[in-house]
Parts: structure tokens; sequence; C-alpha cells
């Protein structure tokens, strides 16, 4: 089974659903809301009309402009954030019936295909809610910058071009590249739980996302210079050694990512460059 | 900015791969020879026609055989507080590892996630078994042993059958809780072992690719398959062990008749009285 297989593992389901969607249906979003950061959480449903391709975004939108709940009580509009609406920023990421993924790709039809079928709706739970269903992903791109995810370039005169790449490291690099920081991987990581004290993000599990961000570096032909430096952070605490080897992150990759290649490989530089060290240190 | 300067954080990438290495080497060879010795309740009889006893004997003859050879091992303390460390270490580590993680199984039913959650529920009743069994049948706590009987290395099979039994006479009520504990933690032990040579593999780096991985979770798989094999026949074997029976053949008593054919006595008997007139 490829990630993207067993992404979409009940996509036998989802597309049977399409089959028997019912025209004009309304059905209940069931959304866990929360009006700011240390508040309470609390649910409230909403009955939404469908119309042909309804996605999630398009039902928060309709539920903007009509915010009542189910119960007639008048509310506020939901909160969400979103940006490119064609799932590859990442931005409108959270947990949908259960299971992480994106909001905007998540049609109505796949879900909910009878007259009164229930969606719930849930913000991530291993990152601070700012408001509803938005939430801060700081920590993501911190650990990003721990193990430096970048490619050096930075000095007082041109370096000329970069080094040549053969065809199947890019291949395997392309794969590894399409990594849209959405955080998918992390919400199903059982490694990975919430830490709300920013000083202690360092200290805690970096994330499938960063090892596999560190292995796209290390891979690239200039970026390989700072290899020495991103494997010093993933053999200290909260690095690759956190890791439980549940995979759930390659199964819950939106872009079908081979996180758990990348955790083997990251693991083999890892015994590599810790042997190295005890000799040459 | 929090640092990483404690003794705890200096050594972190160390103490994980020791925790993982100390599963396979030295836990998890113990285990598959522990388990192929303890097996020999169950095939040990294969040769008892070559010896002229019954199955029964032959393999409590054969048991006490492996039992009396690893007593008779030279720094025989050694090894076992290699072992105990080792095993204490993994625990102790082991149950960090637990208490920081979280379980998400009911959002995400992944083969994956059922085997990471098992690994972790495992390993607690496995060392909950490993404790138990060390404390009664090594240490000596034999009143936590129903019926109270102590085992004894000399009468291995038997003191060993009576402990799980629950007494000497057959089965008692907390004798037969004694061998289904016995047949859980066995069986998590083989799991947590298989299941946590699979992971070494990525652990280490061994396994990188998703065909790799899958190919060595194939060998873990088998491997497991055997060595569950040997677990359930060892506890069986002993479960449904007659202690009598048991320490006749410990003494020598042996239930077959031993007779000599005909011919064959005559001749050894010629043989013998021959070299007596030679050697005279």
């Amino acid at each position: 089974m490829s990630e993207a297989e067993a992404y979409s593992y009940d996509a036998e389901m989802r597309k049977e659903n399409r089959k028997k969607a019912v025209a004009g249906r309304s059905v209940i979003f069931k959304i866990k809301r929360c009006d700011g950061p240390g508040k309470p959480m609390r649910w409230e449903s909403f009955k939404v009309p469908i119309t042909d391709g309804s996605n999630v975004i398009s039902s928060l939108n309709w539920i903007a402009a009509n915010p009542t709940t189910v119960d007639g009580q008048q509310t506020t509009p939901v909160v969400w954030d979103s940006n490119c609406l064609e799932e590859v920023c990442g931005a409108c990421t959270m947990v949908i019936n259960g299971r992480v993924r994106q909001s905007c790709s998540c049609l109505i039809d796949e879900y909910a295909p009878l007259e009164g079928d229930v969606i719930t709706l849930e913000p991530m739970t291993k990152f601070p809610v700012v408001r509803d269903l938005w939430v801060n992903r700081d920590r993501l791109f911190n650990n990003l910058t721990r193990v430096k995810a970048w490619v050096p370039i930075d000095g007082t005169y041109s370096m000329g071009p970069g080094p040549k790449a053969t065809h199947d490291l890019q291949q395997m690099r392309y794969a590894l590249s399409e990594c849209m920081s959405c955080g998918c991987c992390l919400e199903a990581c059982p490694q990975f739980v919430k830490v709300e004290d920013e000083e202690k993000w360092d200290n805690a599990f970096i994330g499938a996302h960063a090892i596999s961000q560190a292995r796209l570096f290390n891979e690239h032909g200039t970026g390989k210079r700072l290899k020495g430096e991103r494997m010093d952070e993933l053999i200290s605490e909260g690095g690759i050694s956190e890791c439980g080897n549940a995979q759930n992150c390659v199964k819950v990759c939106p872009k079908g990512i081979p996180l758990t290649e990348s955790i083997g490989a990251i693991g083999r530089s890892a015994t590599v460059h810790s042997i190295k060290k005890f000799f040459t240190k | 900015m929090s640092t990483k300067d404690g003794l705890l954080q200096r050594h972190h990438f160390l103490l994980r791969r020791l925790q993982s290495l100390t599963g396979i080497v030295p836990i998890g060879v113990f285990l598959i020879m522990h388990l192929t010795t303890n097996s020999t309740i169950a095939w040990g009889g294969a040769n008892s026609r070559a010896h002229g006893d019954g199955w029964v004997d032959r393999a409590v003859s054969t048991f006490q055989h492996e039992v009396s050879f690893i007593n008779d091992m030279p720094l025989l303390l050694l090894i076992e507080i290699t072992l105990w460390v080792s095993i204490a270490f993994h625990a102790i580590f082991g149950f960090m590892y637990v208490l920081s993680s979280s379980n998400n199984m009911t959002s995400y039913k992944y083969g994956g996630n059922f085997r990471y959650v098992l690994q972790r529920w495992t390993g607690m009743l496995g060392i909950f078994f490993i404790f138990y069994h060390i404390a009664t049948l090594r240490w000596g706590w034999s009143w936590a042993i129903p019926g109270q009987t102590e085992w004894s290395h000399e009468f291995a099979s038997s003191t060993f059958a009576a402990a799980i039994q629950g007494s000497t006479e057959g089965y008692t009520g907390l004798g037969l809780l004694v061998s289904v504990f016995y047949f859980l933690g066995v069986s998590a032990l083989v799991f947590h072992f298989a299941n946590g040579l699979w992971t070494a593999g990525i652990t280490w780096g061994l396994t990188v690719s998703r065909g790799s991985q899958k190919r060595w979770g194939y060998v873990c798989a088998g491997l497991g398959a055997g060595l569950m094999a040997m677990a359930w026949v060892s506890v069986i074997g002993f479960a449904t062990l007659d202690y009598d029976r048991a320490l006749d053949a410990e003494m020598g008593r042996s239930h077959a008749e031993q007779t000599l054919p005909e011919q064959q006595h005559k001749e050894t008997v010629t043989q013998a009285s021959n070299e007596e007139h030679n050697g005279g």
C-alpha cells in the first residue's frame, strides 16, 4: 500500500458516499468552539444546506453568514484559518470526524451524503487554539529552524551555480520537498505531545516533518554543509530518538511523503554521526 | 531558552540507543536461549527410544540436563547480574517513554499504531511477569508461589510444575491463575521482542526503504511466530506435567522397563567376564 493509498485508505467508503449523496439536503456541523487562549471549549451545532461541490470551507462560509445554532441561538461566526483553498498551504488543517486533514479539500458528499448526517470539526489538539478552529502552528516552524531546514547561500560573493544532482536524487528529494508544513503528521503522532510553554519546545519531540526536511537538505549538494549541525540537534533531547515508530505520520500525510523512510534514513545518519563523534570529537 | 545540560539530556541519545540495544543484547538473545531450554519439556522426549524410557521421562531428564549445565557455568552470577541490570535499565527507561507519550488509537486505527500501543502494554505486563518469575524462582520468594512450594534447580521440572499448578497434588485455583499469568506473560514478552526487533531496524537505520521495512517485518514476524510456539509449548508442557512422574524421572526411577534384548544381554555378560579374566 503506497502512502497515497494509505492516506485515503477509506477512499472506497468515501467513493460510495459520493454516489449516494442526496441533492438539496442539509447536514449538521458539530463544531468545537473556543473564544480564545485559555477559554473553555464548548460544542455548537449548525444546520447547513448543501449545494453541489460543497466542502467544509464553503460550509464554514455559510455559517459565518448565518451564525445561528440548531437550537435557534444567535452566536458569533466560527473562526478558522485558510489561505490557498487547494490543499497546498496547510493553513486550514483541522480534525474532521476525528481525523486530521485539510478542510478545503474535504467534500461534504464524501463525509455526509444523507439528510441530517453529522460532520464534527475540531481544532488540532497539538497546538494552542487561537480561536475556534484556528490554531497557532509556531512550534512547527520553530522546529524547522532547529534543524536549519534551508540551504546556506548567504555570503559576500557569488558562489556560482550549485552542484549537479543525479536524476534519482532529484526524484527522492522532490517527494520530500512537497511538505507544506500543515501539521497532520504531528497531530496524528502519539509521541508529539502538546507543549504549552514555548521555553520547552526545543527539548520536546521535533516531529516527522522536521526530520524529513533535515533529510531533504542533508541530501542537497550545498545544503549538506550544515549536516553536522542538523545531526547534532537530531541526536539531542527531542530529536530522532523520541520517535516511537507508530508510523501514523506517513498514513495521514496528505502529500504522501515517505516520512517513515526519512526517519529510517535520519536514524542511519544519527548512528554514523554519533560513532564518528565518539572517535573524532 | 531551556537548556540541554542535565545528565539525562547530555547523554540522551546514548541512553536511548542503549535502551534499544539492551532489548536485543543481552535480553533478546537470552530470551531465545531461555525458550530453547524451557521448550525441551515438550520436545526433549524425542530421543526417548534411544534411552529406552518414556517421552515424559526423557523430556524431564533433558530439561534437567540443560538446567544442570546452566548451573555449572562459570561466573553464572555475573551473567545473572548483567541480565538483571539490563532488564532494569530497559524497563525503567521504557516506563519513562510510556509516560511521555499519548495514545490515539481511537482516532487512528492503523496496524502500526496498534503495534505501538501493544508494545507499551506488553512491556509493562512483561516486566511485571519477569519480576514475579525471578523473585519466586531465583530469589526464593516462595511465599508468592501458591502452595509455597520451593523451586530447586536439582528437581527443576517437578518443582516448577508444582509452582505453576499450585501444589504437588495437581491444580488449585490459584495455580490455574499463575499458569494463565505465565501464558500471558511469555506471549507478551515474545511479541515485545519481535516487534522491538522490527522497530530497532528503523531506529538504527538498517531498514530505510519501505520495502526493507516490510521484508524485515516478515523476518521478525517469522522469528516471533517460532518463539511464540516455543513459549507456548513450554508453558503447556509444565502446566500439564505430573509432579510425581517428573520427580521419579529426576530421581532416576524410570517408568519404562529397562531390559536388554536376550542375545545382546548374553554377549555383554560374556564380554564383561572375558575382560575380567584378561585383566586379572
